[in-house]
Parts: C-alpha cells; sequence; structure tokens
C-alpha cells in the first residue's frame, strides 16, 4: 500500500488503483447479491453498499500484503 | 411476532456489516495516515562550492565532466605564470631593500667614526635611515612570501572525495578572486532526507531502522534516522525594514501539517542503485513500539 505503481512514468498511489479495482468488484458483487436477492437479509441497503466496498478494499490490501506486492 | 424478529434480524445485519467495515477503515486509516512514511524524500548531498583564492586565466582543467576525484587531487590551475613573475618581482624587491640597508649601514658607521665632526642630528638621522630600511627589508620578505602563496594557491585542489559535476570551466576563461568556478559533490556527505508531515513526528525516533525506495528502482536501501531538524522557515511571517514582524493575516478552513526534514543515515546500498543527490525516495521509518523485524543492513528479500 506504501508503494507506487508506475504507469508510463507517472508514479500512482497503489491506493488509488485499489480504490478503482474495489469500487469495481463492488459492483460486481452488489449486481450478483441483487440477482439472488440477497439485499433483503439487510435493513439500510445503502450503508451495506458502502460497507462491503470497504471491506472489498481492506481486503485487497491485505492480500498485497500477504503477497509482497510493493507494500 | 414473526415480522418483527425479521425486522430485528435486518437491522442485526446490517450493524454487523457496518462495524466491520469500519474497523477495517480504521485499520487502513492507521496503515496510511499515521505510519511515518512519505513519498517526499530526497537524495542529498553537500556541494563544495569551489572558488579560487586568486583571479585570472584558467590555464588548464585537470578534470572531466562527473569526474570522481580524492581530496588533495588538482582541479585547474590558474594563470602560474603570471603569479611566478610576482614571485620574481618580489625577489627582486628584497633585493633592492638589502642593497638600501647595506648602505645606510655603511654611512652610518662612517659618520659614527668622525665623532663630533659631524652633527648630532645627522646621527640620529642615519639611525633612522637604518631602521627604516630594515622595516622595508622586513616588508619585502613578508611580500615575498604572500606571492609565493598566491603561486601556491594557482593550483586549485579538491577539498573533499568526490564527483565534479556541470563542469563548465575551460582553459581560457577567466575567474575572478571568490567566485565559485565548479561545484563538487562531496560523495561521503550522501544521505536521505524524508520530509515528514509534523503529525508524524511522535512516530519517529533517532536511531530507527528506515527503508528506503528510490523512484524507479526495484531494490531497497536501508538506513537509521540520524536526526530531526531543528527549525523551518515560517512562511507567514517576515521582518519589516524597521525589524517589526510581518505576519500575514490568514484564516484557513483546511490547515496543512508543516514538512520536518528528517536525515536518515545511509547503511546498505544495493550496489547497482545509483545514489544521485536531488532523486527522489519513498522513505519508510519503523514506527516506535514496533520491534525491527529483520536486522538492518541486509537487503529485503524481495
Amino acid at each position: 500500500m506504501k508503494g507506487e505503481i508506475a504507469i508510463g512514468g507517472v508514479f500512482v498511489p497503489t491506493l488509488l488503483l485499489l480504490g478503482i479495482a474495489a469500487l469495481v468488484l463492488t459492483f460486481a458483487i452488489v449486481r450478483v447479491m441483487n440477482a439472488f436477492g440477497l439485499h433483503r437479509i439487510f435493513a439500510y441497503r445503502a450503508a451495506v453498499d458502502l460497507a462491503i466496498f470497504v471491506l472489498v478494499i481492506g481486503g485487497l490490501a491485505v492480500l498485497l500484503q500477504t503477497f509482497g506486492i510493493p507494500l | 411476532m414473526n415480522k418483527y424478529l425479521a425486522l430485528v434480524m435486518r437491522s442485526a445485519a446490517t450493524i454487523v456489516i457496518v462495524i466491520l467495515a469500519l474497523i477495517v477503515a480504521v485499520w487502513m486509516w492507521k496503515r496510511y495516515e499515521r505510519d511515518p512514511w512519505t513519498r517526499d524524500g530526497r537524495v542529498r548531498a553537500d556541494v563544495v562550492r569551489v572558488t579560487p583564492d586568486i583571479g585570472g586565466l584558467v590555464t588548464s582543467v585537470a578534470v572531466q565532466d562527473n569526474q570522481k576525484v580524492k581530496a588533495g587531487d588538482l582541479l585547474f590551475v590558474i594563470d602560474r605564470p603570471r603569479y611566478s613573475l610576482a614571485v620574481e618581482q618580489a625577489n627582486a624587491r628584497i633585493a633592492s631593500a638589502r642593497a638600501t640597508l647595506a648602505q645606510a649601514r655603511r654611512e652610518s658607521r662612517r659618520d659614527l667614526a668622525l665623532g663630533d665632526l659631524v652633527a648630532a642630528e645627522t646621527h640620529e638621522q642615519n639611525v633612522a635611515r637604518v631602521a627604516t630600511a630594515q622595516a622595508a627589508l622586513s616588508e619585502a620578505l613578508s611580500s615575498r612570501d604572500a606571492a609565493a602563496l598566491n603561486l601556491k594557491r594557482t593550483n586549485v585542489t579538491a577539498s573533499v572525495n568526490g564527483v565534479v559535476t556541470n563542469l563548465d570551466l575551460h582553459p581560457g576563461d577567466y575567474v575572478g578572486a571568490g567566485k565559485q568556478a565548479m561545484a563538487l559533490i562531496d560523495s561521503d556527505s550522501l544521505r536521505v532526507e524524508g520530509y515528514f508531515e509534523e503529525t508524524k513526528l511522535p512516530h519517529i525516533r533517532i536511531g530507527a531502522p528506515v527503508a528506503i525506495r528510490l523512484m524507479g528502482e526495484a531494490r531497497d536501501l536501508h538506513g537509521r534516522v540520524e536526526s530531526i531538524a531543528y527549525g523551518i522557515n515560517d512562511a507567514t511571517r517576515s521582518t519589516s525594514d524597521n525589524l517589526l514582524p510581518t505576519v500575514d493575516p490568514t484564516f484557513s478552513w483546511v490547515r496543512l501539517a508543516q514538512r520536518i526534514p528528517v536525515r536518515v543515515r545511509l547503511t546498505h546500498v544495493p550496489a547497482d542503485v545509483r545514489l544521485i543527490a536531488g532523486r527522489t525516495a519513498t522513505v519508510t521509518i519503523q514506527p516506535i513500539g514496533q520491534a525491527s523485524a529483520q536486522p538492518v543492513g541486509q537487503p529485503k528479500g524481495r
């Protein structure tokens, strides 16, 4: 998370890329949950979507760390 | 009843997932904002402003651009012929002063032998003339020494081990005394300075292990915190002509933390990493209270 990723000489904080990846993943997860009607388990859908995003980005950070990719 | 139970269950599930998200968010915040690391670091080195003590034409330049030099190595030579002429001139002046002194002494001795035939005033004048001639001789001697010193200083040498860089000095250039002629980067003083937000200072301790990653390099450098700067400029304050402070009236909603330079002494540099003063570095300091996970001075296996 502390590293940076070079895209054509422009150094981008890894967190930014992580955020983009997490956003895409969250959209996918929400789609899937919708398809199976899983949102019915929860009371307040907006909060749950936001929570899923945070959990996904945290999970990605942990994943990157365990693989030792630029920390 | 069943409807109420379902509502409670749904609320509970929501609360649980939100709390989990909060925990993760706090963990990430700590990781990103509190740990002492910065992308705002620089490789730095002392730069010696090589300056000749005397002015004159540059007759030869003994170094090339980006050449490594050792302390004491010759860098360039200034107008040797002119300064050796000055030494000869000074020698001639010494000879002249010696002749004058000898003549004054002879005259004085002769007048003394004549005794009362010579006026007392003439005797006094003789003594004074000898003393003056002696003083003139010592003056000539010291100016010869000065000329010799100048001649020695026509050879401009390196004062430290380092690298001459951005060399723009050629035979035929004229350099003035006291005017910088070239820059010499002191290679023994190479270090990394990280500009840390003041909010992170409580987590930095002198001697803490530091990992440094230069932009574009694949391997880490290692070092230790050597010292923390003791002062930075206050940009909102200046001093007026009559020595009263001028303080800018500002009110900012968003206040930015000041950046404090933290000096890192390098303990391990991989052989293939080029340490160039001015390179960008990402500096990560091991925070207080975290045991040293790996011995400093050894490259991280990655």
